[in-house]
């Protein structure tokens, strides 16, 4: 048995002593004793209390703790374990672009035994009911081992009225790209150890790796990216104008970049910007251009560049296995910002695989050894005082408790009336 | 034999205290037996007062012949009588008398000065018995008696009573015929009609000793407060704290006043023992306070 507020018990025993104390010390009218000589004491109306030191009226006092010990249990909150020492499960199934074979992960999942609540995650996480995930596919985002421990949070304290501690079983390759800065921190939330049952990671395909571009020898962005090594470990291929069909295909096929980048204002039907201005730079994650840029289009997406101001300038959206890259970056024909090196380092990470770069290895063995952890199962008194957590018996106790005082009332008044 | 009771082996002790006390009538007592006491006749004792003239109808035995011859005239010797004087005491058994609870001071010092006074006038060689009421509320009289073992009897009478109930004495004080009547009582009860007929009795040539019997307790109650019940009447309870102490000791000692003044002017001997005096030195200061 626990306790939802376990300091009400001690206020209720400090009560019953002080209860016990105080019928220690009992005030009463004085007991009559005999006078010969009484009917020369002034006949007056005099309300005199005695003190004395005994135990007095047990039975209130009996009533009295009983009332007070029954509403002290009651706002305590005793929560009985339906199963003393059982231990609930909750499965972290990676479904990310880590994973090589989801199938695996099915599998392994069952491998951790009988699971109360089954998470998926890749780069967010989802609670499934029942076998849902038998239904569940394979995502091409990135796995993030920070959010599906956050989520198992998120749902420990739903177990906690059902079992004594709990486990975490993280399916997962636990590839580097799956933990983040904030991964050791959130780890560091969970109060027990993790059970870490690795699953192989996919490996990156590069017998097709390539950069496939238009042939345009008067476009500069295709006169600047050609500058780069073609070898680039996925297959890109820059489209220029509108995309076509056999674009869309070759796009949905696994590990393909499709980055669509406007020669011009026609080549897209993409979002005007309310207001088409122009701006002294953009930058990705592998290097930043400064020069003046028109901007046309409001592109959404997860970000891979930004204008200067922080606006998305080229977004990446999943597209089947693969993704395409929407750049909405206008070079002036003009111009010979594309020959120059910035160009080349800002056009490394739109060529990039899907996703950013890709890093499936596994972490290292430390990493691995921190994400486990050491030492018991979370106890589940850990998630419980939330609000929502009630004890079946506190309406009960508290009933009694109103019920005892009401008894106590009672003998009280016909105490009063007899004396 | 039974063995006597610690009681009852106590009061030889009183007794001892208490001989050679003598108690006199308070006036020449009419009896025709021959006492201790003066008597309201003239006889022919040995103790002489008076000559006076023979009359027609004097015994002629009582003419002194010597007289007669010297001066040829007729004299009668006149002597004082000596004469008995019945004693009765009545014991007061109502529950006032059992106080203190605890010790009932009150109803042993009523026990003993019954005893002690018996003894007293026993020794004066005057009959004497007692009267009190016994646990069923009758009551037990034993006639006043001169034979020798009339003390133990009395003795006897008083120490199997139980204090208790509120019976009245002034039915006992109207039909006792003895001449001298003791009352030894705390005046709680029926102290009017017991005044009363106390007056009729002397009137009629009898007296009348009253031994008040005060507890320690009622005079100094203790100093706490205390709901004061009054064992005979147990609709009477009161709250004695500090504020109506002073008042209580007014009223009780104004009360006590009043009682002697009543009793001394009906022509009763008044005394008022307190429970912390000794029994023997009660019954001394009873005795000597009938004497004129």
């Amino acid at each position: 048995m626990s306790w939802l507020l376990p300091s009400a018990l001690a206020i209720a025993g400090v009560a019953c002593v002080a209860l016990i104390a105080a019928h220690f010390i009992a005030r009463d009218r004085p007991v009559a004793e005999p006078l010969p000589t009484a009917r020369f004491v002034p006949d007056r109306r005099i309300h005199a209390r005695t003190t004395s030191i005994a135990l007095s009226d047990l039975l209130l006092l009996a009533l009295r703790i009983a009332a007070v010990a029954a509403i002290g249990l009651g706002i305590a909150g005793p929560i009985i374990a339906g199963a003393r020492g059982r231990v609930a499960r909750i499965v972290l199934a990676d479904r990310s672009r880590s994973v090589l074979s989801l199938d695996e992960v099915r599998d392994s999942a069952r491998t951790a035994g009988a699971a109360d609540i089954v998470i998926v995650f890749d780069s967010s996480a989802r609670t499934l009911t029942g076998s849902a995930i038998d239904s569940a596919g394979k995502a091409g985002a990135i796995g993030s081992l920070s959010a599906a421990i956050a989520a198992a949070h998120g749902v420990a304290g739903s177990l906690a009225s059902r079992a004594d501690s709990i486990e975490i079983a993280l399916v997962s390759p636990a590839s580097v790209e799956e933990i983040d800065a904030a991964t050791p921190a959130i780890r560091a939330l969970w109060p027990g150890r993790i059970r870490v049952l690795r699953v192989r990671a996919e490996t990156i395909s590069a017998p097709q790796a390539g950069v496939e571009l238009p042939r345009d020898s008067e476009d500069p962005v295709v006169a600047g990216l050609s500058l780069l090594p073609r070898e680039i470990g996925t297959s890109v291929r820059v489209v220029r104008g509108r995309l076509s069909a056999a674009d869309s295909v070759w796009g949905r096929e696994n590990a393909h970049v499709l980055v669509h980048w406007p020669a011009s204002d026609s080549a897209a039907d993409w979002p005007k910007r309310t207001s088409i201005d122009a701006i002294g730079g953009v930058a990705s994650a592998s290097g930043a251009i400064v020069a003046r840029l028109p901007r046309l289009w409001a592109v959404t997406g997860r970000a891979v560049a930004r204008w200067a101001d922080g606006e998305p300038a080229a977004v990446e959206r999943s597209f089947g296995a693969g993704c395409i890259r929407d750049v909405a970056v206008i070079v002036d024909p003009a111009s010979d910002v594309t020959l120059h090196a910035p160009f080349r380092d800002f056009s490394r990470a739109l060529l990039a695989p899907c996703g950013g770069v890709q890093a499936f290895a596994p972490a290292d063995s430390a990493t691995l050894l921190a994400l486990a952890g050491t030492g018991p199962l979370a106890p589940t008194r850990a998630f419980r005082g939330s609000a929502d957590e009630s004890s079946r018996f506190t309406p009960w106790l508290l009933v009694l408790g109103a019920a005892l005082l009401l008894v106590e009332l009672a003998v009280r008044r016909s105490s009063k009336v007899a004396a | 034999m039974a063995a006597p009771t610690p009681r009852a082996a106590s009061y030889g002790a009183l007794l001892d205290a208490v001989r050679g006390v003598h108690w006199p009538a308070r006036r020449a007592v009419s009896s025709l037996l021959p006492g201790a006491h003066h008597s309201t006749l003239r006889g022919t004792s040995a103790e002489f007062t008076e000559y006076r003239l023979y009359r027609q109808g004097d015994d002629p035995r009582r003419v002194d012949w010597r007289l007669l011859a010297r001066s040829d005239r007729a004299y009668i010797r006149l002597a004082n009588d000596r004469a008995v004087l019945p004693t009765t005491i009545v014991l007061d058994t109502s529950a006032s008398m059992a106080f203190p609870v605890t010790t009932r001071e009150k109803w042993r010092l009523a026990q003993d000065l019954t005893i002690g006074l018996a003894a007293v006038a026993h020794a004066d060689g005057d009959p004497v018995g007692v009267a009190l009421h016994d646990p069923r509320a009758m009551v037990a009289m034993l006639p006043p008696r001169t034979r020798r073992d009339v003390v133990a009897e009395i003795a006897r009478v008083v120490l199997s009573g139980e204090p208790g109930g509120s019976e009245p004495l002034a039915p006992i004080v109207r039909s006792l015929r003895s001449a001298r009547l003791v009352l030894v009582t705390d005046l709680l009860g029926d102290e009017e009609d017991a005044l009363r007929a106390a007056r009729a009795h002397i009137v009629s040539g009898g007296e009348v000793h009253v031994a008040h019997v005060v507890a320690r307790e009622e005079l100094d109650p203790p100093r706490r407060t205390l709901l004061a019940a009054d064992p005979e009447q147990g609709f009477i309870q009161r709250m004695l704290v500090e504020s109506t102490r002073r008042e209580y000791e007014e009223r009780f000692a104004s009360w006590r006043s009043d009682v002697a003044r009543r009793w001394r002017a009906g022509g009763a001997s008044y005394t008022e023992v307190i429970t912390d005096e000794p029994a023997s030195h009660a019954v001394r200061r009873i005795a000597s306070a009938g004497e004129r």
